[in-house]
């Protein structure tokens, strides 16, 4: 009887999760079908069927051609350089955060963390044409230098492939430092008020304690976040290339999201192709997840799944 | 009283039923029509929709691919439903007719008087699909009464033209070739740098958006300039004049040439700083504010050209360039390249209701609405019927229509037909008047348009019009309409033909604005990659499938030379 009655609750429970896993299962695993077009010779309008299947066609396609090999290369280049980038810099928001909370003035705090956390609701398009308005050849910077006397032609910003990798990194820091500071705001919230007291007592000067309590206290937040970026060091988004991709930037600039979404929509016929890429590239995310997790098995001593 | 009561009731049920089957018969019905054509997703507005409701009280669903994406293609393909009424490119509409979303309208397409007008034509395009005589699937769009080698217009889809009062302020240097032409350009930016409200004014602007469109590879500013040397990109080859094809990186070919002429331009400073990062309408915007000294479409000079401007002569006309032939398509007798179409899963009643639609759609009186407008606001008639030219800036300044015309409401330019493609031509001859659709056809509005700057051009260059120039100095090139049926690409094509594409517009853009001792390098290293990613194979697949088409047109010229 009283089995029973555990194994209702159980049922009860379960029923309980059944709308999640609902949710998990239409979302996240039932667009895995859509995995199939990259075994097949798919072109719309025609349907896929047993004669389009063509095997490991599309995946040999990658390697098959050097060329076209050489181009994927350089677009994971592209990937791992940005994406290298961010987790390189991926402490700025941190150290923003404990700045941030260092000012004692309370109105200006606030008024710098809004002004801060304001881009990352601003669509990429519209920063884009923020951009465009400043660096434009007829934009704010160039119409100053040259009223200024300082340049004669104007200064090509958008159409230059100098330094684009690390002016892009600056775009998206702009966007979202602000936001990514608030989870550490948050974190350092929640140090114990006795300790910093307990310092200060001690005679611990401002970064004595930003360096020995705050720092250490909000470092196992940092680890979480940057573990959870490496698992997506592939998919760096393409909104903010898709909008500042040009002709003379895109060697560059194009990252993996970005070439499948170029694949995909110029033509029909490389459907199957991108989904080839896109599929390797969930293969790619999921290794360095586990890589990740292990890492920090082994030098923290827990993991995070 | 009893009986009388129910007589009553029963006259009551009789009246009541006869009146809900008229009802039936009058229910509005919408329309879904996928539409390649529009460039406005959504219900049709304004007087344009009024016109069909009050006429088969049917309402127009636009489907536009062109606002919504390429993937509304996609998905309702894959769904097996594109519309009602379809209307794609043709190499498409074949790919859909396989995959069966196409209707086979043999049935009532012979009892539609109107479009069967254009029977030659309908049964050219379904017989040239390989079907039987009497076998219709799809209705050509845009169909001339004229003939396949008849150019009708006096003015041919691009050439150089130069506002007349800029032309004639340098002195109407006579120039010989590109560079004659670039030192005009240069005269002119150096006299006037600016507009008249101080603006930046550039002789070349270019946009980055419409690259690899139309079935032509490479950066859209460069492909239509190479028909100023009577050469036509056919997907990845040019076709010459004496119709051979050339890979299109060759060095001999026009591809190459006019790439070194926007790089000269741009080392002598006359090339729109803004090109490459701005987009079409972005230039728009310049050309309708006389930020730009140079057009090459015929129909650009629209955002420039007003009656006023044709008056005192500062207005865009053709300048020719003594070294260049200038290609350009004869009447599309046969159509352009979409085709009008009814969807498959369509039944019934609903059958017979679109058939009577497409038929008025290619009616005389639809074509009127499309081509010249509504009477009383942009036109009116004379004692003999003829069409005089009234509220020239209906369309530019969006006229209340209601304050011309009664019944119909809102701005003429928002009412206007968002189905954006139409089945009779707008050169052809209207029937009620014996003179073109088309405004520019009308004797009102040639006698209009005879203004001084206009003779002065007649008299400069001893013709009447440009297309009279170019016959005259035998520069003209007319390619004749033909009807033919191209294969689709293959996914390994398709594949190839992105790849190279993208090659070709990155390296075009950074050519334009490379040093020039670096162009030839830059070149070379282009080549490379497009050969490396294939480019051999998908020029060889484009010469066989282009190559019926030359033959159609080779044989329609010796045609009508016999």
């Amino acid at each position: 009887m009283q089995i029973n009655r555990r194994k209702l609750r159980s049922y009860k429970e379960f029923l309980l999760i059944l709308p999640f896993l609902a949710v998990v299962a239409i979302f996240s695993y039932f667009p895995l079908y859509g995995w199939i077009y990259a075994f097949h010779d798919y072109r719309p309008p025609f349907p896929i069927t047993k004669d389009t299947f063509v095997g490991l066609k599309w995946f040999e396609t990658i390697i098959s051609n050097p060329t076209r090999t050489k181009n994927i290369v350089r677009v994971l280049r592209n990937t791992f350089a940005m994406s290298g980038i961010s987790l390189a810099f991926s402490w700025f928001p941190m150290v923003f955060a404990i700045f941030l909370n260092e000012i004692k003035c309370e109105p200006y705090k606030k008024f710098v963390q809004t002004v801060t956390t304001l881009p990352n609701f601003i669509s990429w398009v519209l920063v884009y044409s923020i951009a465009f308005n400043l660096f434009g050849s007829f934009g704010a910077v160039n119409t100053v230098l040259q009223n200024l006397g300082l340049i004669d032609a104007p200064i090509a910003f958008m159409k230059s492939s100098d330094h684009v990798w690390f002016t892009q990194w600056l775009w998206l820091t702009w966007k979202n430092a602000g936001w990514a500071a608030i989870m550490y705001l948050a974190a350092i919230t929640g140090i114990d008020e006795e300790m910093l007291e307990a310092a200060r007592v001690d005679g611990a000067t401002r970064m004595k304690i930003i360096w020995h309590i705050t720092i250490p206290c909000i470092l196992p937040t940092y680890f979480v976040i940057v573990m959870l970026n490496l698992a997506n060091f592939l998919s760096n988004g393409m909104e903010q290339y898709y909008v500042f991709q040009n002709a003379f930037n895109t060697k560059y600039i194009e990252v993996l999201d970005l070439y499948v979404y170029n694949m995909a929509m110029s033509s029909t016929g490389a459907y199957p192709l991108s989904t080839a890429i896109s599929i390797l590239k969930s293969v790619v995310s999921i290794v360095l997840l586990v890589v990740s997790n292990t890492a920090s098995k082994l030098i923290r001593g827990e993991g995070f799944i | 009283m009893k009986r009388f009561l129910a007589f009553l009731l029963a006259m009551i049920m009789v009246l009541s039923m006869s009146i809900s089957v008229a009802a039936a018969e009058q229910e509005v019905l919408v329309l879904d029509i996928y539409d390649d054509a529009a460039n406005y997703h959504g219900m049709q507005t304004g007087w344009f929709g009024q016109v069909v409701k009050e006429r088969f009280n049917i309402e127009l669903n636009i489907i536009a691919p062109q606002v919504a994406g390429d993937a509304v293609y996609q998905t309702r393909a894959a769904d097996g439903n594109l519309g009602d009424i379809i209307i794609l490119d043709k190499t498409r509409f074949q790919d859909c007719l396989a995959a069966g979303l196409i209707k086979d309208i043999s049935d009532k397409l012979p009892e539609c008087t109107n479009i069967m007008a254009y029977k030659t034509q309908i049964d050219s395009l379904n017989q040239g699909l390989g079907y039987a005589e009497g076998v219709y699937y799809g209705i050509p769009s845009e169909m001339t009464d004229t003939s396949p080698v008849t150019l009708t217009d006096d003015v041919i889809y691009s050439s150089p033209m130069l506002r007349w009062d800029q032309y004639t302020a340098v002195g109407r240097p006579e120039m010989a070739d590109l560079d004659g032409l670039l030192d005009t350009l240069a005269l002119i930016h150096e006299q006037f740098p600016t507009n008249e409200n101080g603006d930046p004014a550039y002789p070349l602007s270019l946009w980055a958006d419409w690259d690899g469109n139309d079935n032509m590879i490479g950066i859209a500013n460069v492909v239509q300039l190479t028909t100023w040397y009577g050469e036509k990109i056919k997907g990845s080859a040019i076709l010459r004049p004496d119709n051979t094809f050339v890979e299109i990186y060759d060095k001999g070919a026009s591809y190459y040439k006019l790439a070194r002429f926007l790089n000269k331009a741009n080392q002598m400073g006359l090339v729109d700083p803004e090109s490459g990062e701005q987009d079409w309408n972005a230039v728009c915007a310049k050309m309708s504010n006389g930020q730009v000294n140079l057009m090459w479409y015929s129909w650009s000079t629209g955002f420039w050209n007003s009656q006023d401007r044709l008056d005192n002569g500062t207005a865009f006309i053709f300048v020719p360039v003594k070294d260049q032939t200038y290609y350009c398509d004869a009447d599309a007798y046969f159509g352009t390249t979409r085709v009008f179409a009814v969807g498959s899963k369509v039944e019934g009643e609903k059958y017979d209701r679109i058939m009577a639609f497409l038929d008025w759609y290619a009616s005389p009186e639809a074509m009127e609405f499309q081509h010249s407008g509504i009477e009383g606001l942009t036109y009116t008639k004379d004692a003999e019927g003829k069409f005089v030219p009234y509220m020239d800036n209906a369309l530019m300044d969006n006229l209340p229509v209601d304050q011309y015309v009664e019944g119909y409401t809102g701005g003429y330019q928002d009412g206007f037909n968002a189905i954006n493609q139409w089945i009779g031509n707008a050169l052809n001859t209207n029937p009620n008047t014996g003179e073109g659709y088309a405004q520019k056809f009308w004797a009102a509005y040639k006698a209009k348009n005879m203004t001084p700057m206009k003779q002065e051009w007649m008299d400069h260059f001893q013709a009447a019009d440009s297309v009279d120039y170019m016959k005259k100095n035998g520069v003209l090139l007319a390619s004749p309409n033909v009807s033919v049926a191209l294969q689709t690409d293959t996914n390994d094509i398709g594949l190839i033909r992105v790849d190279v594409n993208k090659v070709l517009c990155e390296y075009t853009w950074q050519l334009i604005f490379c040093a020039e001792e670096d162009f030839d390098a830059l070149w070379d290293e282009m080549v490379e990659q497009m050969d490396g990613f294939g480019y051999k194979d998908l020029y060889a697949f484009d010469c066989a499938n282009y190559q019926t088409e030359v033959d159609a047109k080779v044989a329609a010229a010796s045609a009508v030379a016999e």
